[in-house]
């Protein structure tokens, strides 16, 4: 008995010198300028005292509110977008044996491997109003509906959309997939057996079985959008800015206090989708329990 | 069981991509009557039953219940239920709402469903296991789920694969008795599969012997007991005695068809190998020139042999089959 927990005792001691080093680097690299904003987020730029004005500012002004709400709206408009989007696909590759489904099944990561600057500027290329799609539709005849086809989509919310979903579609998807997976043919059988139909079998058996993982990467979509910088400095419009476009512009005029707000505000955005992740990864169905 | 006909296999064939599968399968089961699918795994039991519920398309032929075709019919509008082999309960729900599911399904008020789920699990003796869910459940617990959740819905035809393969010994006699006890009071009509042929010989009306995706012999225990008609069917069923004859033949002979007596003289002469006990009668192997023969005797003849002896056999009757 001793002996174990000695043995324990040296095996926790390890665990802490072990851990030592990234703990340090991740209090220094993560956490002190983490507390260095919140101060400076409360600080008066010119007199240096403690002051709530920063906030104020970015909840009065016109821009810097329509900003956050914006954030918010284009963030959770791409999570339904992306998850509805991805569930589907998700199904169709986990319950269909077809050619197609398999080929999909193979290449549906890859949007991710395409860096995000290159990506963007790559689609601004066919989706901008003189871009490649409106090319084509030239060849088209004049009369036809779809000669001089002008998408539209650059410098607004359309655009940022698009662009999100196909950034966030291939890892969502993946995650789904991932969740289908573990729903075995057999479950699914057996409510066809006892008379379910496609419908039913969604809503009562699949959907209950991987709503957790889909709602996980929901977080995961919402965190990264809320963050986002390249697609809406990139094709967003420039009346309406998103929190990234909007903190870089204040850095850029050397607004520190303002940007450290800014920056304290979209963390706190974060961290919402961060404690319903944790909530639902910890919170154990009834039927996982053992 | 009447004689109607309550299901028809029609020439069916159901054929895998890498060409497995099974062929030519022609099989009537009358209203109430247990019919069993008996083979070695992989011969095509689990294939037949799964063309029947629905889940496969087949390559060929057809399959009928009560005369109307159902191959078009998807498996939620089949009137068959399916106890699976891996019995598949819904992993999110407890067992009252497993139960529950398709008697909700089929617009059973609420009382009713209640009784029913309450009866089901009497049957397969869970009762006061409602509220657990299928993951805190040993699998001969999960299977016996699955059996009343198929049980309470009364299915035109019931379909069972392998249902008793998790249980043990005391309780599969049990489940045996008490499925055939249920199934003849409600007259239900059941295939059953299993690769036990004592299984096959204690439940069955008609027993159905497969081997490589084909049916070898259909007919009562009791037919396939006593005139096995292939070398396949003859050393698939009870314990049987091969034994070289020439031209490509063998003579087949079950223990008990055995007379051993001491001596020399018989159409057979061996010595005795080892002799065993098996409760009220004994097995005992022989060593012959035509190779090792199991015979059965009673206790009272026990004592008159031992190891070593040198006895002569003389058979009551035997099969004769073109060896394999
Ligand atoms: N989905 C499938 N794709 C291809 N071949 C299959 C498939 N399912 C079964 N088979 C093949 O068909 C044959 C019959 O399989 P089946 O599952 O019907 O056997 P079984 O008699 O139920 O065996 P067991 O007693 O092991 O359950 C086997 O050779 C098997 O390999
Ligand atoms: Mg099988």
């Amino acid at each position: 008995m001793k002996q174990t927990s000695k043995t324990n005792w040296k095996t926790t001691l390890f665990i802490i010198g072990a851990l030592t080093p990234a703990m340090l680097v991740s209090l220094g690299l993560v956490v002190y300028p983490m507390i260095n904003q919140i101060i400076r987020s409360f600080k008066d730029p010119k007199e240096g005292t403690f002051t709530f004005d920063n906030y104020v500012y970015l909840f009065t002004n016109k821009i810097s509110s329509r900003a956050i709400w914006y954030t918010v709206e284009i963030s959770v408009l791409t999570v339904l977008l992306t998850i509805s989007i991805s569930y589907l696909l998700a199904m169709y590759l986990r319950f269909s044996n077809s050619k197609i489904s398999k080929s999909i099944g193979n290449m549906y990561l890859l949007p991710r491997f395409i860096p995000s600057l290159v990506a963007v500027y790559a689609m601004k290329q066919i989706i901008s109003d003189s871009g490649f799609l409106n090319r084509v539709s030239l060849l088209f005849d004049e009369n036809s509906a779809l000669y001089n086809f002008k998408p539209g989509m650059l410098y607004n919310t359309k655009g940022i959309l698009f662009m999100n979903c196909w950034f966030n579609i291939p890892f969502a998807t993946m995650i789904i997939v991932a969740a289908l997976a573990g729903i075995s043919e057999s479950v699914v059988e057996s409510a066809q057996d006892v008379g379910a139909g496609k419908a039913l079998i969604f809503f009562k058996i699949i959907l209950p079985l991987s709503y957790k993982d889909v709602l996980i990467a929901a977080t995961f979509v919402f965190m990264s959008n809320i963050s986002s910088f390249t697609t809406p400095y990139l094709i967003g419009a420039s009346q309406r800015k998103m929190l990234g476009v909007y903190l870089r512009e204040q850095f850029g005029r050397g607004k520190y206090e303002i940007a450290a707000a800014t920056s304290v505000i979209i963390f706190i955005l974060c961290s919402i989708s961060a404690v319903v992740y944790l909530y639902t990864n910890m919170k154990e169905q009834a039927w996982e329990e053992n | 069981m009447d004689d109607t006909i309550k299901l028809s296999v029609i020439n069916m064939t159901k054929l895998y991509g890498n060409g497995d599968g099974v062929k030519n399968v022609d099989l009537d089961v009358h209203t109430g009557e247990l019919v069993t699918l008996l083979g070695p795994s992989g011969c095509g039991k689990t294939t037949i039953l799964r063309t029947i519920g629905g889940f496969i398309d087949l390559t060929d032929g057809d399959i009928t219940i009560d005369g109307k075709s159902i191959i078009t019919l998807p498996p939620e509008k089949r009137p068959t239920s399916m106890v699976f082999q891996s019995y598949n309960l819904w992993p999110h729900m407890t067992v009252h709402d497993n139960l529950e599911f398709g008697l909700k399904l089929r617009k059973i008020p609420k009382e009713t469903r209640e009784q029913k789920i309450a009866e089901g699990l009497r049957l397969v003796k869970m009762s006061g296991f409602e509220k657990k869910y299928p993951g805190q459940m040993s699998g001969g617990q999960q299977q016996r789920i699955a059996i009343a959740r198929s049980l309470i819905l009364e299915p035109e035809v019931l379909l069972l694969d392998e249902p008793f393969s998790a249980l043990d010994a005391k309780i599969r006699m049990e489940m045996r008795e008490e499925l055939r006890k249920i199934q003849t009071d409600l007259n239900i009509t059941v295939i059953f599969v299993t690769h036990d042929q004592e299984e096959a010989m204690m439940l069955s009306d008609r027993i159905v012997v497969m081997s490589k995706g084909h049916i070898e012999q259909q007919g009562t225990p009791r037919q396939i007991y006593d005139n096995p008609v292939s070398r396949f069917v003859a050393g698939f069923i009870g314990e049987m005695n091969f034994l070289d004859d020439g031209d490509g033949k063998q003579i087949a002979v079950r223990p008990e068809h055995i007379a051993v007596t001491k001596g020399t003289g018989g159409i057979l002469d061996g010595t005795v190998r080892t002799v065993m006990m098996l409760g009220h009668y004994l097995e005992m192997t022989l060593d012959t020139e035509k190779g090792l023969v199991k015979v059965y005797i009673t206790s009272d003849q026990a004592n008159q042999f031992e190891k070593g002896d040198h006895v002569t056999l003389n058979f009551d009757h035997t099969y004769s089959y073109n060896k394999e």
